[in-house]
């Protein structure tokens, strides 16, 4: 340590530890940050979708689901609706901090955490009533590649709902914008997960 | 520049009510009818979305200078 004061030479004596990271002026490090890994997410869903329509439009095969698979659209849609829904619960949780109601934020984000949650039970429920796994043919490979992918998506937005409940039952949430950036940037990630729901459901039980 | 939680929320009413077009295409003609409509939307989400990206790093820019 005191080796890097010297070498920094009279105007920083006081200066200890690596020098600041540089940080873009155009925007900030959180929406950075933010719009960076949704990008990424973006790209891996897409080489998913491209499997997926690679075997729809090239392979092609006379009937999708092939016979004799049946996908449980009713199910799914149920399951849709659920997702949409805690969309709507997470925007008044936020929309509840920022009037300074903690009680509202708090049941929100409550509220959205159980819908996840049956989300993703609903869906593990399908798996095991559906009658065929990853390994029957393509299709099977492609349904539960993409389904569970987005699966794994909605369990790490619960890991990021849960911290966010818990710090909001701890009081750690105000209605400044800085103070309740761990409600915010887990709310774009959740919105992130259920558009891409609306595209998997539309895409592989509707169309 | 600043991306709330308040847009994406608005994306998600948009995608939905796009979502919800090609599902009643789709039910009311053929899944063929609703798959172009789904590919002409993404393709004009595709379009907005670059134009709406070089807009806001042109006003990100305005605001540094």
């Amino acid at each position: 340590m005191e080796s890097a004061t010297v070498a920094l030479g009279h105007d920083h004596a006081e200066h200890h530890g690596p020098p600041e990271a540089n940080q873009s002026s155009r925007i900030d490090k959180q929406t950075l940050g933010i719009l960076l890994f949704i990008v990424s997410e973006v790209m891996l869903f897409g080489a998913f979708f491209a499997s997926y329509f690679f075997l729809r439009v090239v392979v092609a095969p006379s009937s999708w689901p092939p016979e004799p698979y049946e996908l449980p659209v009713a199910v799914a849609g149920v399951n849709t609706a659920i997702l949409v829904s805690s969309s709507f619960t997470i925007h008044y949780a936020l929309e509840a901090i920022r009037r300074g109601n903690k009680q509202g934020m708090k049941l929100g984000l409550l509220l959205t955490w159980m819908l996840g949650a049956t989300f993703l039970f609903i869906q593990i429920n399908e798996y095991v009533h559906l009658g065929f796994s990853i390994r029957d043919l393509s299709f099977g490979t492609i349904f539960y590649s993409l389904t569970g992918l987005h699966g794994a998506h909605v369990f790490v937005g619960l890991m990021l709902l849960s911290f966010a409940t818990i710090r909001a039952f701890r009081g750690h949430f105000g209605p400044k914008a800085e103070d309740h950036l761990g409600v915010e940037v887990p709310g774009i990630y959740w919105h992130f997960v259920d558009i891409m729901w609306i595209i998997v459901f539309l895409t592989v039980y509707v169309l | 520049m600043k991306i709330s939680e308040q847009a994406v929320f608005k994306w998600v009413l948009i995608v939905g009510a796009a979502a919800a077009s090609v599902i009643a295409l789709t039910l009311l003609t053929r899944p063929l009818v609703g798959a172009l409509w789904g590919l002409v939307l993404a393709i004009g989400a595709c379009v907005y979305g670059y134009r709406w990206a070089r807009m806001k790093w042109r006003e990100a820019g305005a605001e540094v200078d």
